[in-house]
């Protein structure tokens, strides 16, 4: 027989309730999709209990925190385990996750279908975060604002581009800060970045560790291909935002033309 | 009754998939069903389908994409039809071999072509009952010229608006047929309807011209600039996808319009938003304007023809606004957007007002349409018995195509003889 698609709802807290036809098994499994050729090692356990007219439920309370990665589900029923489809997300309570204040340590979920059709949670966790909002790009001007959640205000802030694989290369922009030391912008039109990736970070004060930009307080899992950005021309280099497989906020810069 | 349904491809995403797919599975409440896919191309169907609906394709593009007579041109299929180039000989033989060993009481056929198939092919104790999801207005004159053929052998003929089923009763002479309109069913949403607080309006469907979706961009802006914090979602995808993101950038609106991609079932989408969007120069039903509805969204819709007219009334569960302009478009939109009680109480209307799709109702009208063809046939007798008037206008009609295809074959004549 077909697996049943199990059917989830996650609250602003985060808590996600999944549910799917009663009669197929005692639990579900969350399995941190290792990495290719590891074992996998970080599993958890959810009881699966009926709730009346044929649903089953199975709640994944706001508590634990989960590592961050992606989280496949399966279908527990004795010593068998079968991944799950997915039935209706219901993933509303995420649109506007951006509006509310958040602590730390930073955990999201984001329940989604893999590619090859199946129900998984996105899942992030920071020590603190930089959510990344609106990019404008006015000529060679590219601006780009953000809030800062789970650490404190913003003093003395420093907004830092790191080139990958360039052996510690950063470049340092000052910030514009709001008067609630949270909201900050800052403008990249810097004609002399070498050709490459460069992530984005903030730094909230001096000595403090730096804080990945990212944008990841909505219901999109994967938003590489839905918040697309175009390049701003700065001299001979094109410099475009976009996010990577992570939705981390990144640089590409290219040569123009 | 024992019912059959004749379809494209069950495995693609599109409205007569997911139309077809509610029908049979709230048909199969009370009857034994199954869908005939005629082209299969992935291992399961985009819409998870009731397990007492049996699904069975005919030819399967992954193992037979080459066969030998797939490459050759299909002969009953009419060349003139949307999806000839999908056809072939292996369709044609595959198709015929279907419906001369269907054990059903009647078949469906969900297009034009597959129409033809089943009113030239099936056996005489099966009713056949022909849709069109599509609108006879919109054929080329060929296509109309083969159907009025090829229909009469039909025992129903069911379009989806009232609109096309008046032009197939003026236009076509089909003795004995019973011509109906049968709306697209929706099914009861299992998601709580969006409470209209959402800062998020959302469009569906293929990235296609016909959808004007640069004229959805395009009026957002106005939205964007009054209501920086609003976003648009266009959920599906298509040919326009890079022609709408430049239009997206052109516009500088990558902070607020958002390109999806494609999503199925829409259900989960639509709740996330709370103004839906419908922008076709021509839209033969609007599928997507019902589905919205039922999820408590008022939609903005073009008055296009045929089908958000018969689905939307203006001002009280939604708007209709002239194809094609930007302008009132933008401005229907901003009247939702700034009013939040106009909007939620929108949104109720728009709720129930819906609910004449729910499968119910449609499902019993459906089910009277093919009991009546079943009858007819059993008793050796046409559906309808009376001489349907309008015969005359559809003399007219048919003169007038047979003379619209004669003069572009003129005219191809006239373009091969230059140098």
């Amino acid at each position: 027989m077909t697996t049943p698609r199990a059917g989830c709802a996650i609250d602003a807290e985060g808590r996600i309730t999944f549910a799917l036809p009663a009669g197929h098994g005692h639990g579900l499994l969350l399995r941190l999709r290792p990495k290719k050729g590891q074992p996998e090692e970080t599993l958890h356990v959810l009881d699966l209990d009926s709730v009346g007219e044929g649903r089953a439920q199975a709640v994944l309370g706001a508590e634990p925190v989960l590592a961050e990665g992606r989280w496949d589900v399966y279908l527990l029923d004795g010593d068998e385990r079968t991944r799950l489809r997915p039935g209706p997300r219901d993933l509303r309570a995420l649109v506007d996750g951006h509006l509310r204040e958040r602590r730390g340590p930073l955990a999201v979920r984001v329940p989604y279908v893999t590619k090859d059709g199946y129900l998984a949670v996105r899942t992030w966790l920071r020590p603190a975060h930089a959510e990344a909002d609106r990019v404008d790009i006015t000529g060679g001007t590219l601006k780009v604002a953000a809030r800062l959640h789970g650490a404190s205000p913003l003093d003395g802030a420093e907004v830092r581009l790191r080139l990958r694989r360039g052996e510690g290369t950063l470049r340092t922009v000052e910030p514009l800060v709001a008067e609630d030391g949270r909201s900050f912008s800052f403008t990249v039109d810097d004609a002399t970045l070498d050709i490459g990736i460069w992530d984005l970070f903030v730094r909230p004060a001096a000595g403090a560790p730096m804080i990945r930009l990212a944008r990841l307080l909505d219901d999109v899992a994967d938003r590489k291909h839905v918040h697309v950005y175009p390049g701003a021309t700065a001299g001979e280099l094109v410099v475009r935002p976009y996010y990577t497989v992570d939705n981390d906020l990144s640089l590409e810069v290219t040569r123009a033309g | 009754m024992k019912i059959s349904f004749l379809l494209h491809n069950a495995y693609a995403i599109g409205g007569t998939i997911t139309t077809t797919f509610n029908l049979a599975q709230a048909l199969a409440e009370r009857h034994e069903v199954e869908i005939v896919s005629v082209l299969r191309h992935r291992e399961l169907p985009n819409f998870v389908l009731d397990p007492r609906v049996s699904l069975r394709p005919l030819v399967d593009l992954r193992q037979e994409r080459d066969h030998p007579l797939h490459q050759r041109p299909a002969r009953v299929f009419p060349r003139s039809e949307y999806r000839y180039g999908q056809y072939s000989e292996l369709t044609d033989h595959r198709i015929a071999e279907a419906l001369a060993t269907i054990e059903a009481d009647a078949v469906i056929g969900t297009r034009p072509g597959l129409n033809v198939h089943l009113a030239g092919q099936a056996p005489p104790h099966v009713a056949r009952v022909g849709q069109e999801h599509l609108t006879l207005d919109n054929h080329s004159p060929r296509l109309r010229t083969a159907l009025r053929r090829a229909y009469r052998g039909l025992d129903v003929l069911t379009t989806v608006t009232e609109a096309d089923a008046a032009a197939y009763r003026r236009r076509m002479r089909l003795p004995g047929v019973r011509v109906e309109a049968l709306p697209n069913s929706v099914p009861d949403p299992v998601l709580p309807a969006a409470d209209g607080s959402a800062k998020v309006v959302v469009a569906a469907g293929r990235l296609v011209p016909v959808k004007r979706y640069d004229l959805l961009v395009e009026a957002f802006a106005a939205v964007a600039a009054e209501h920086p914090d609003w976003q648009l979602r266009i959920y599906g995808k298509g040919e326009e996808q890079d022609r709408l993101r430049r239009l997206i950038t052109d516009l500088g609106l990558w902070n607020n319009v958002f390109l999806m991609g494609a999503a199925a079932p829409m259900e989960a989408e639509w709740v996330k938003g709370s103004i839906g969007a419908a922008t076709s120069d021509f839209e033969p039903f609007g599928m997507t304007i019902v589905e919205a509805m039922r999820c408590g969204l008022p939609v903005v819709s073009t008055d296009c023809p045929h089908g958000p007219a018969e689905i939307i009334a203006d001002r009280v569960d939604g708007r209709l606004v002239p194809v094609g302009d930007r302008d009132a478009l933008a401005a229907a939109l901003l009247e939702l957007v700034g009013d939040d009680e106009l909007r939620r109480r929108m949104s109720r209307a728009a709720q129930e007002n819906a609910r004449r799709f729910a499968p119910g109702p449609v499902v019993e009208q459906a089910e009277r349409l093919i009991t009546e063809a079943v009858s007819a046939r059993r008793a050796g007798r046409r559906v309808v018995r009376q001489r349907q008037g309008g015969t005359l206008t559809a003399r007219g009609s048919a003169a007038r195509d047979t003379a619209l295809i004669a003069a572009s074959g003129a005219l191809r004549l006239v373009r091969k003889g230059r140098p």
